[in-house]
C-alpha cells in the first residue's frame, strides 16, 4: 500500500511540475468548451432559435406589407429592420446591404401589392362562379414578394426563413380568400336566387347569407403540440452547452494520454524504470499507482470543465449547464472514461519507442477518436458510414452516456452498456500493454 | 536486512544469454562470485556483455540458462525477496529530473520498503554520504553531472544493500567528483558491501577492486586480483596494458 501511495504521490508531483502537460490537461479543454459552446450557441440562435435580422422593404404600405411585418415580428425568431445605415430601406440599398453581408435576408414588398392581390382574389372567386374567365388563375400578373438572401447562407437556415415567408403568405391568401368568399358568395347566392325565384321570392327568405362572418378564414382546424421527449423533467432544454461541456471535458480527459504516455517513455529512456524494476515492487503496483494518479487528475479535470459550463458560460451569454439528476451515474461514467483514457495512455507509453512518437500519435489518435465520437460534430449529423464507425470510439461511448445523463435524465442503469464498454477498453489496453511490456523488455534503445 | 548467505552475496553459474535475432550469444557460460566486502571489477570493451550481465544479475532480464544467487536466494525463483538484498546504480542517471534529490530518494526509499523515521534517517545519511546536503532540496535537473552521479549512487544504496551493482558510475564527470565517488564507494566496501563495478577506467578498477574479471564477446577471459593478473602476464605494467593485451586493439562499436 505504501508503495502504491508513493507512486501516486510521485506521479502527481511530476505532473504538477509539467507546465506544458498542465496546460494541455486543464487550459485547453476549458478554452475549447468556452469557445465552441459560444460559437455553436450563436449558430443555434442564427439558425432558428432567436434573432435572425431581416431587412424589410415595404413599398406597399398597406395590408400585405403590414401583415407580413406583423407576422415576422410575432414569430419571435426574426428581427425586422426597416433602415439601412439610417436611411429608409428600398430595394436598391437592401440588395447592397445583403450583398455586403450586413443582413442575411431582405424581404421586398412591391408597391401596390395589396391592391393587386385583392383584385386577383376577387377575380379568382368570381371565376369559380363563372368558369368562362380562364385567365383568372394565370400567374402572369401575380404580384411577387422578393426574398433576397446572402449567398453564404445555405441549407436549413435559408429554408427556414423561406418556409416562414411561405406560411405567412399562405395564411394571408387564405384570409383574403375567405374574406372575398364571405363578401361574394352571399351576393352570388342572392343573384342566383333572384334569377330563379324573382325579387318577391328572395324577399321572403330574409338576408342571413349577406352577413357571412369573414373571420372563419382565420379559425384554425389543426394544431401542433411540440414537446421534448425526455424522461422526467421536461422543462430542461438541451443546448449546445449540454453537448459541448461533456464532449470537450471527455476530449481533455483523453488528452491525458500525451503526458501519461510521455511519462512512461521518459521513465524508460531516463532509466528510472530500470531502478524501479530493480526494487522489491511489482510492475502492477507501479501501473496501479499511475492509473490512480491520472484517474484523479481526469476527475479533477472533468469537475473543472463542469464548473466552467455551470458558472463561466452563463456569464458569457450561453445557457447554464444542466447536470441532470443522477450525480452517481455521472461519477461512474467519468471514472470509467478516466480509466479508459489512462489505459490508452499506458498502452501508448508501452508501445511507443520515443516521446515524440507517443505525443504525436497520442494527440492525433485522440483527435480522430473525438471526431469519430461526435465531440466536434454530433453523431446524428454524420453520414451513415461515419455513424457506424463512431460506435467504435471510446469517446462516443463516454459522450453518449454523459449526454444521456445530462440531457435525457438517464441513470447509471440506462448508461450501463457504455460504462461496460469503457471498462472493457481499459482492461483490454492494460492487458495489451502487459503483453508488450514483457515481450519487448524494459529498455527502449 | 535478512542475511541468508553472509559469506558470499553473489554467485553466478553458467549464465548464457542470446538476444532474439542475434546469432552470437551476449553471454557465454559466465561464472562469477563476489565475497562479502569484496569489490569485483567487471571490465570489458563496448559490447562485451557487461551491461547484459548486470541486467540479468539485477533481475531486469532473464537469462537463457544458468543461475544467479544473491545472498543465498536464487533470484529468478524468489525475485521479490532477492531484490531486497541488492542495489543498482545504472549507467543512466535513473532519477526524475523534475523532482528534488530528496523527493527522488523518498520515492525510491518507499519502493524499497523503507518508511517513517527509518526512511528519513537513511535519506539524510545517504545525502550526507554523497555530499549533497546543501542541494537536497534542489531539482535534479539543475544538478551538475557530478552531482547527478552522486545522487544516482545515493538512490542505489538507500536500503543498505549487501550487494551493489555499479554500471559505469563515474562516466562523464570531472576528476574531483570521480575521486569523491571512489572514496565513498571504498568506504562502503570497507563497511562490508559487496560490489560489482563495471568501468572503462582501468585505474579506477585498480584502485577500488580487490578482484577483476575481464569479459569479451560474452565470455570471462580471466579473473583475479589486479596485481596477480598483471604479474601473470609478462610485459603488462598495469591493468590497462593487460586489458589491451587480452581484448586486442581493434576498435569496437
Amino acid at each position: 500500500m505504501t508503495r502504491l501511495v508513493a507512486t501516486i504521490f510521485k506521479e502527481l508531483l511530476l505532473l504538477g511540475r509539467d507546465r506544458a502537460g498542465l496546460l494541455v490537461l486543464f487550459l485547453m479543454p476549458a478554452v475549447l468548451v468556452i469557445v465552441v459552446s459560444l460559437v455553436q450557441e450563436n449558430i443555434l440562435k442564427v439558425t432558428g432559435e432567436t434573432v435572425v435580422r431581416v431587412l424589410f422593404v415595404d413599398q406597399d404600405r398597406q395590408l400585405l406589407g403590414q401583415f407580413i411585418e406583423t407576422q415576422f415580428r410575432q414569430s419571435g425568431t426574426i428581427e425586422i429592420a426597416n433602415e439601412v445605415n439610417g436611411r429608409t430601406a428600398d430595394e436598391k440599398n437592401a440588395r447592397a446591404a445583403v450583398e455586403d453581408g450586413d443582413f442575411q435576408f431582405a424581404v421586398v414588398i412591391p408597391a401596390g401589392a395589396t391592391e393587386a392581390v385583392e383584385k386577383r382574389v376577387k377575380r379568382q372567386i368570381l371565376s369559380a362562379f363563372d368558369p368562362g374567365d380562364a385567365a383568372a388563375g394565370s400567374n402572369r400578373d401575380m404580384p411577387r414578394v422578393t426574398l433576397l438572401f446572402d449567398p453564404l447562407v445555405q441549407g436549413t437556415f435559408r429554408a427556414s426563413v423561406t418556409n416562414a415567408l411561405h406560411v405567412i403568405l399562405l395564411t394571408l391568401e387564405l384570409e383574403m380568400k375567405a374574406r372575398a368568399v364571405s363578401e361574394i358568395f352571399p351576393q352570388q347566392l342572392e343573384q342566383t336566387l333572384q334569377k330563379a325565384m324573382g325579387p318577391q321570392g328572395t324577399a321572403t327568405i330574409g338576408n342571413p347569407l349577406a352577413s357571412m362572418n369573414p373571420e372563419w378564414g382565420r379559425q384554425r382546424l389543426l394544431g401542433i403540440e411540440s414537446r421534448q421527449a425526455t424522461r422526467g423533467d421536461a422543462a430542461k432544454r438541451p443546448s449546445s452547452v449540454q453537448q459541448n461541456v461533456p464532449a470537450w471535458a471527455l476530449f481533455g480527459m483523453f488528452f491525458i494520454v500525451v503526458p501519461m504516455g510521455g511519462s512512461l517513455i521518459r521513465e524508460k529512456q531516463e532509466g528510472t524504470l530500470l531502478r524501479v524494476m530493480s526494487l522489491p515492487v511489482s510492475y502492477l503496483t507501479i501501473l496501479a499507482g499511475k492509473v490512480c494518479a491520472y484517474v484523479l487528475v481526469c476527475c479533477f479535470q472533468f469537475t473543472l470543465i463542469l464548473a466552467v459550463g455551470k458558472f463561466v458560460l452563463p456569464l458569457l451569454g450561453a445557457p447554464e449547464l444542466e447536470i441532470g439528476s443522477a450525480p452517481l451515474a455521472i461519477a461512474v461514467v467519468v471514472a470509467s472514461a478516466a480509466l479508459a483514457a489512462t489505459g490508452y495512455g499506458i498502452f501508448l507509453g508501452t508501445i511507443a519507442r520515443t516521446y515524440e512518437q507517443a505525443s504525436m500519435f497520442g494527440a492525433v489518435s485522440v483527435v480522430i477518436a473525438a471526431a469519430m465520437g461526435g465531440i466536434m460534430v454530433p453523431v446524428y449529423a454524420m453520414p451513415k458510414l461515419m455513424q457506424q464507425i463512431s460506435q467504435f470510439s471510446p469517446l462516443a461511448w463516454g459522450l453518449n452516456a454523459l449526454v444521456n445523463v445530462f440531457a435525457r435524465n438517464g441513470t447509471a442503469l440506462s448508461v450501463f452498456p457504455q460504462i461496460a464498454l469503457l471498462l472493457f477498453f481499459f482492461a483490454g489496453t492494460v492487458l495489451l500493454s502487459w503483453f508488450f511490456f514483457h515481450h519487448r523488455g524494459l529498455t527502449v534503445n | 536486512m535478512e542475511k541468508t548467505h553472509p559469506g558470499r552475496p553473489l554467485v553466478v553459474r553458467q549464465l548464457r544469454k542470446t538476444y532474439p535475432g542475434e546469432a552470437a550469444p551476449a553471454l557465454r557460460d559466465v561464472d562469477l562470485h563476489v565475497d562479502a566486502g569484496e569489490a569485483l571489477g567487471l571490465l570489458g570493451p563496448n559490447g562485451a556483455g557487461k551491461t547484459t550481465a548486470i541486467s540479468i544479475m539485477s533481475t531486469l532480464m532473464r537469462p537463457d540458462s544458468g543461475t544467479v544467487t544473491i545472498c543465498g536466494i536464487e533470484i529468478f525463483k524468489q525475485t521479490h525477496r532477492a531484490k531486497k538484498h541488492f542495489g543498482l546504480v545504472p549507467q543512466e542517471i535513473a532519477l526524475y529530473p523534475s523532482l528534488t534529490c530528496h523527493e527522488n530518494l523518498h520515492f525510491f526509499g518507499r519502493l524499497a520498503g523503507l518508511k517513517g523515521r527509518k526512511l528519513k534517517g537513511r535519506i539524510d545519511e545517504c545525502i550526507d554520504l554523497v555530499g549533497l546536503t546543501a542541494s537536497a532540496g534542489k531539482r535534479v535537473a539543475t544538478f551538475s553531472g557530478g552531482m547527478k552521479r552522486r545522487a544516482n549512487i545515493a538512490a542505489g544504496i538507500l536500503h543498505k544493500p549487501e550487494l551493489l551493482f555499479l554500471d559505469e558510475p563515474t562516466v562523464g564527470i570531472d576528476a574531483q567528483s570521480r575521486h569523491m565517488i571512489l572514496e565513498m564507494l571504498a568506504r562502503l566496501n570497507r563497511q562490508g558491501t559487496g560490489m560489482i563495478y563495471t568501468t572503462h577506467y582501468m585505474e579506477e578498477a585498480q584502485a577500488l577492486c580487490s578482484r577483476v574479471a575481464i569479459i569479451d564477446q560474452g565470455k570471462i577471459i580471466v579473473q583475479g586480483p589486479p596485481l596477480e593478473l598483471t604479474a601473470r602476464y609478462p610485459g603488462c605494467a598495469d591493468l590497462g596494458g593487460l586489458f589491451l593485451l587480452l581484448t586486442g586493439k581493434q576498435l569496437r562499436d
